[in-house]
């Protein structure tokens, strides 16, 4: 699906390493893979470092991500966070979604 | 200025996507600006994909030309769907209460910040959305 993400388990937290781009074409999948794991795991960290674009089909697939964490008292964190990434979720206000570490 | 036309549906996104991204003068440009005219394409493109003609589909044109003195690109979108403006609604509201509770409104807003100019009109049947962008960012240059 143009992406790949590598789950890496931490106890009860889980960190993804992404790899690749969520558009249009891929943020339901995306979105899915990603709930199904917030399902699973307290607290997720997203590892950006190889994540090279998202649009606002991938802005609402972290804003279904962050709700199913939310739910359960759990945080969604992000780092290596792209400058056009950062830029994207900045003008939108999803930074709020996100703890940076 | 040369001329794209293809159904208005998410899977031709990559062929719209391709036929700016792939000319020579952007592909010589930095990361920044080709994710930038990647992302207004893509939230201009997916919104004719989506609503132009719901629930039926049909053609779009997409129209690109790169114009020098400052070095830019005008990229047109052609629909023949629903008349719609979109730049005719306020900005998206981006506080924390709306960020939960709508879902639209986002890629206008990002096209928006992210091109140096966006301008509607509706001619001869036709929604045309012109956005343009300064190409004045080489990767060796500026980042």
């Amino acid at each position: 699906m143009s992406m790949k993400i590598d789950l890496i388990k931490h106890g009860n937290d889980c960190e993804l390493k992404m790899d690749g781009f969520i558009d249009a074409t891929n943020a339901a999948e995306v979105e899915q893979v990603l709930v199904d794991v917030a399902g699973k795991f307290d607290n997720m960290l997203l590892d950006m470092e190889k994540l090279e674009y998202v649009s606002s089909a991938g802005l609402r697939a972290f804003k279904r991500v962050y709700m199913e964490l939310r739910r359960k008292g759990g945080t969604l964190s992000a780092k290596n966070v792209d400058k056009a990434i950062m830029e994207v979720l900045e003008v939108t206000g999803f930074t709020r979604l996100f703890k940076f570490v | 200025m040369d001329s794209l036309s293809v159904s208005a549906e998410i899977k031709n996104l990559d062929q719209v996507t391709d036929f700016v991204l792939q000319r020579p003068e952007i592909a010589a440009c930095s990361k920044q600006i080709r994710l930038q005219l990647r992302l207004a394409i893509e939230e201009i493109f997916v919104n004719i994909a989506s609503y132009a003609y719901d629930p039926e589909i049909g053609p779009a044109e997409v129209r690109c030309e790169v114009l020098p003195d400052p070095l830019r690109v005008v990229i047109q979108f052609l629909d023949g769907g629903k008349p719609f403006d979109p730049l005719a609604k306020e900005d998206a509201d981006t506080s924390e209460e709306a960020l939960f509770a709508r879902e639209g409104g986002l890629g206008i807003l990002l096209v928006k910040e992210t091109m140096d100019g966006v301008t509607y009109t509706y001619e001869n049947g036709k929604n045309i959305l012109t956005i343009e962008k300064k190409l004045t960012e080489p990767e060796d240059v500026c980042l």
